[in-house]
């Protein structure tokens, strides 16, 4: 196999919240490594601390301890290379789809020019051409997803993180939506974080999975896929392999 | 056809309820046309406003005296109060100067500083525009600061993944967010604004809608009480619209999704 270059890496990071009534242990000692073009899965039990551990990976949220280096070096703070696709879309309404998806070039001060010709071109690929001056209450569930993934891609992020985006999708629209991502990943290669909590969706899309614990989330197992893409999904492998990782999987209460 | 049918409808019953306040009028009036003037008498006080003016201006005169105290004010009001419910609701530290003192002043009505006012100020222009002006900070500010407050934190944690500077998170993401809010303040603040400025006006003015229904009062002429209110109604009733329409081009997405 051939030796990988590792683009992103998390070195026991921990967050633990602190109130009145004491603390609580959100993520402990949470290690891995992201390699350059990877697609990693990481998968665990709702409300298990996911989203705070990628809040961490992306700056937003301070950790604890622990440390994560970005290309080799030590890097604290909000990550320019890093973009977020969140779970609850956060589309600002007020702003049209065009308008949505150039935000991350406009917050750095990018010419006008530039950023919407790279905005139309990543709203072209999400499929949402025709939509650009459509404000998102005009837009159905997984049309606004894309337009929380265009956003993403418009900011030309190294690292591609993505928070259950599909979560709140039904399962049709998220069927499709899986394909989607795994489309735009051949023509646009990225190295994408996807979190989940649905082990079907795991296998489909990662190459590699790591799997979390229930509170406080903390690395369980990780699972190397090797089943060519694209997938299928009642395969005897596809179905063998979910099948370990769900007996390995803690009950969400 | 159904819905054509249904759309039509709509059209209609406004119309329907003022023409039932209209007939219930009449009824009642002419019962005792001493306690409610029919509205004959108001129409005929109406026409004779304008071959008598009260204190040598017209009603149009009278009403324009009103709007311009109220909108000096309100320009003031929004400005002012924009910015530091803005402030308050951004900043903590303001929040903690200037909250509690907020608070102290905000349950005393703008009514009982007329005295206050007029001592100070006298009893010009300038005192009424400031009593208006009390009337309508307060809702502004309230209003302004609940939105900043509420801005959901998903949509500033999209600021900072972006690498937003505080400014930009709060005038890009945070602001425009509140705009619904900031907007029912200012609707508030309007209707706050007439109330205050007809009691400003009821208390020494010789202009102004406020000083008509008082000369009505005061020489028991209840049809000229009416004239004048009806006015204010008139007046409210356009500016509302005006708003609206106001609303409608600022935050289109907004207006929309509630329709």
């Amino acid at each position: 196999m051939e030796r990988k270059t590792s683009r992103l890496r998390a070195e026991s990071l921990s967050k633990t919240f602190f109130d009145k009534k004491g603390y609580f242990t959100a993520v402990a000692d949470v290690s891995f490594d992201l390699n350059d073009g990877e697609f990693l899965v990481i998968l665990g039990p709702g409300h298990c601390g996911k989203s705070v551990l990628l809040n961490m990976l992306a700056g937003i949220e301070e950790k604890s301890s622990g440390k994560i280096f970005y290309e080799g070096k030590e890097f604290s703070g909000v990550n320019p290379e890093i973009g977020m696709v969140f779970q609850k879309l956060a589309l600002l309404p007020f702003r049209t789809v065009l308008q949505n998806v150039e935000l991350g070039p406009k917050f750095a001060g990018e010419d006008k020019k530039k950023r919407r010709v790279r905005a139309l071109y990543y709203i072209e690929l999400v499929g949402l051409k025709g939509f650009e001056n459509h404000y998102p209450y005009q837009l159905s569930g997984g049309m606004k997803q894309r337009v929380g993934i265009a956003r993403a891609y418009t900011n030309n992020p190294k690292v591609l993180i993505m928070d259950e985006p599909f979560g709140q999708l039904d399962a049709q629209t998220r069927y499709s939506m899986q394909n989607e991502i795994l489309r735009m990943w051949e023509i646009e290669k990225r190295t994408i974080i996807f979190v989940t909590n649905n082990i079907e969706e795991a296998c489909y899309l990662g190459d590699r999975i790591i799997l979390l614990s229930q509170c406080p989330a903390t690395v369980k197992e990780t699972y190397t896929i090797d089943l060519p893409r694209p997938r299928d999904m009642v395969s005897p492998e596809f179905l063998e392999l979910r099948k370990m990782i769900s007996d390995n999987t803690d009950l969400a209460i | 056809m159904n819905d054509k049918k249904l759309k039509k409808i709509y059209y209609i019953l406004p119309f329907l309820s003022i023409g039932m306040l209209i007939i219930l009028w009449v009824v009642i009036s002419n019962k005792n046309s001493f306690l409610l003037p029919t509205p004959e008498m108001v129409w005929a006080r109406l026409v004779k406003l304008f071959e008598h003016p009260v204190k040598k201006t017209s009603l149009l005169g009278h009403s324009l005296a009103s709007i311009k105290r109220v909108m000096i004010a309100l320009v003031f009001a929004w400005v002012l109060g924009i910015s530091f419910g803005i402030l308050i609701g951004w900043n903590k530290k303001c929040k903690a100067l200037f909250g509690s003192m907020f608070e102290l002043f905000r349950p005393i009505p703008p009514i009982a500083w007329i005295p206050l006012i007029i001592m100070w100020f006298g009893i010009g222009e300038f005192p009424k525009v400031i009593i208006v002006f009390i009337g309508t900070f307060t809702p502004v500010v309230i209003n302004t600061y609940t939105g900043i407050t509420l801005v959901d934190k998903i949509n500033i944690d999209v600021g900072k993944a972006f690498n937003g500077s505080q400014m930009k998170i709060l005038w890009e993401i945070v602001v425009p967010t509140a705009i619904p809010s900031i907007f029912a303040g200012i609707r508030t603040s309007v209707s706050s604004g007439w109330t205050t400025v007809l009691a400003a006006e009821m208390l020494g003015a010789n202009k102004g809608l406020g000083f008509l229904v008082q000369r009505g009062w005061e020489s028991g002429d209840i049809p000229l009480v009416l004239v004048a209110m009806i006015c204010i109604g008139i007046v409210g009733a356009i500016l509302a619209i005006l708003l609206n329409a106001a609303e409608r081009w600022v935050c289109p997405w907004n207006v929309k999704q509630v329709d």
